[in-house]
């Protein structure tokens, strides 16, 4: 079976409070999001009949939020873990299981609460700490641990063989900073500059404090049902017309593409490809953005420019409010909040409702969302719409 | 010291006993007669399984590399911390720390050769020097 065409939206969305919110659980944000995103859709609790679930770094939430819940003879459930792709991933598992008639309506959550009251965030993220046995644990030995010190490998290649620079990367940060001022759920609305940046200090050469994403407390949930009941309910239904995955498997070898391409190169083509529409008809792109690198090289491999343009691209001012290529309209990961996938996927729905206030951007029709995980090793998309796709 | 210490397990054990004597060991496919990093299960470009340990010539260059600066707490600052991503000559990628590197003169294709040293309670661990 193939889903050329799926008739499945997105109909609820909840969002906690966001950042350094303490004393409360990555459970406590579960329920609070989920919550919020059904009664967002005016539906019941009652009538969610699947769950998917996505922990965060601390790895303290599950499938059992079932149970919190009081849901019974749920129909789909499981915990997903495809890191920063998860967000794009359960959206597609839950329209599969509807498709297929598993399930009717959906909700999928991500929650986290690493940030903890008087430590450093980048305490929160200490890198993997996995036990010191072995050949595999040689790049973690050698000092490569945590996500910047990788993200600033794959960057100075994508520099060296580009010309991408520091400025540029910049002009990333400063982007997402003038979509985020505009953005009541950001944690970061204090207007940014380029010097901002380039004074900021280094935390992994090339990458600047300011060219790394935020750390939040918090939850993102969203309610997924078929197109048909969407139209019935409460809030403007954000239509899935696409979606597409791809994980390189990129190999430590001679020819490695790591740090030039990502998964975004295929996922993205595929997802527009089965939502029927070329990336000039994309009208607002939320992409993951871990680092300003990874909102560059992924606007490259989408295609919305050439590979290894993407310098010049996001330094023109395309991704900026007022733009040719409104992009990371909430501000992004780098300045509203860090949810991983929900980041990019949360905005997109609010955007293709109308519902973004002073940053509404003015063509909504087709939004462009990217999930990516690992240190790009794994990648989603997905292609929203405020209409529903005519079969 | 940078490096966390290591310690061995079966798979490794031939890695870290051509360590202690100056030697980088890789995977190699008779198979395929293609160079996998020394984690490989299978081969890097077949995925043949025939994988066996041989020994690299210990010379590559310079792919990527970051700087960690180092930190001042408590009245002692740490020294800038370079790890780089070495090609080995056979083809091989291998993340590795380039102690008391000239950063002036790190570029990416710069020669580097492998040494090993151990720090306390940990295997022999390699480690890049540029040439």
């Amino acid at each position: 079976m193939s889903i050329e065409s799926p008739r499945t939206a997105i109909v609820g969305l909840g969002i906690t409070e966001m950042g350094k919110v303490f004393g409360r659980s990555a459970v406590d944000f579960a329920v609070e999001a989920i919550t919020s995103a059904v009664a967002d859709a005016g539906l019941d609790l009652s009538e969610v009949d699947g769950l998917y679930v996505n922990p965060g770094i601390k790895n303290d939430t599950d499938m059992r939020l079932q149970s919190t819940l009081g849901m019974r003879d749920t129909r789909v459930l499981a915990t997903v873990q495809g890191f920063g792709s998860s967000a794009g991933q359960m959206v597609q598992y839950a329209s599969m299981a509807i498709e297929a008639g598993m399930a009717d309506v959906v909700v999928c959550v991500y929650a986290d609460a690493p940030l903890q009251e008087g430590k450093r965030a980048g305490a929160a993220y200490p890198g993997q700490a996995r036990a010191m046995v072995g050949v595999g644990s040689l790049p973690f030995a050698a000092g490569l641990k945590a996500a910047p010190e990788r993200y600033a490998v794959a960057a100075r290649r994508h520099m060296h063989a580009y010309g991408t620079t520091s400025e540029q990367l910049g002009a990333v940060a400063v982007a997402a900073r003038e979509w985020a001022v505009m953005n009541p759920h950001a944690q970061m609305r204090e207007p940014m500059t380029l010097e901002d940046h380039q004074s900021s200090r280094m935390i992994a050469d090339p990458l600047r404090l300011l060219d790394c994403c935020l750390v939040s407390n918090g939850a993102v949930a969203v309610v997924v049902t078929s197109a048909e009941r969407a139209a019935t309910l409460r809030q403007p239904p954000v239509h899935v017309w696409g979606w597409g995955q791809a994980h390189p498997g990129y190999v430590n070898r001679r020819g490695s593409e790591f740090g030039l391409v990502t998964g975004a190169a295929q996922s993205g083509p595929a997802a527009l490809k089965m939502a029927g529409v070329s990336v000039d008809e994309i009208d607002v792109r939320e992409i993951y953005d871990c680092f300003t690198y990874t909102t560059l090289v992924t606007l490259e491999d989408y295609g919305f420019c050439a590979k290894g343009e993407g310098g010049e691209f996001v330094a023109s001012g395309a991704i900026a409010p007022g733009g040719s290529h409104p992009t990371n309209t909430g501000g992004g990961e780098l300045s509203s909040y860090y949810m991983w996938g929900m980041t990019p996927l949360s905005e997109a729905i609010i955007q293709a409702r109308g519902q973004a206030g002073e940053r509404q951007v003015d063509r909504h029709d087709l939004v462009m969302v990217s999930g990516n995980g690992g240190v790009l090793d794994f990648h989603s998309t997905l292609i929203l719409s405020a209409h529903p796709k005519g079969r | 010291m940078a490096l966390a210490p290591v310690v061995r397990d079966d798979f490794s054990a031939p890695f870290f006993e051509a360590a202690a004597e100056g030697r980088l060991l890789l995977r190699w496919s008779p198979s395929s007669g293609e160079w996998s990093e020394p984690a490989a299960r299978f081969c890097s470009v077949t995925q043949s399984d025939d994988l066996e340990w041989r020994a690299s010539s210990g010379h590559g260059t310079l792919v990527s590399w970051t700087i960690k600066p180092g930190r001042t707490r408590d009245g002692v600052t740490t020294p800038d911390v370079v790890i780089g991503v070495v090609e080995l000559a056979e083809g091989p990628w291998l993340s590795l720390w380039l102690p008391e590197a000239d950063q002036d003169r790190l570029a990416v294709g710069a020669a580097v050769a492998v040494s090993f040293v151990q720090p306390e309670g940990s295997e022999h661990l390699p480690v890049a020097h540029l040439g």
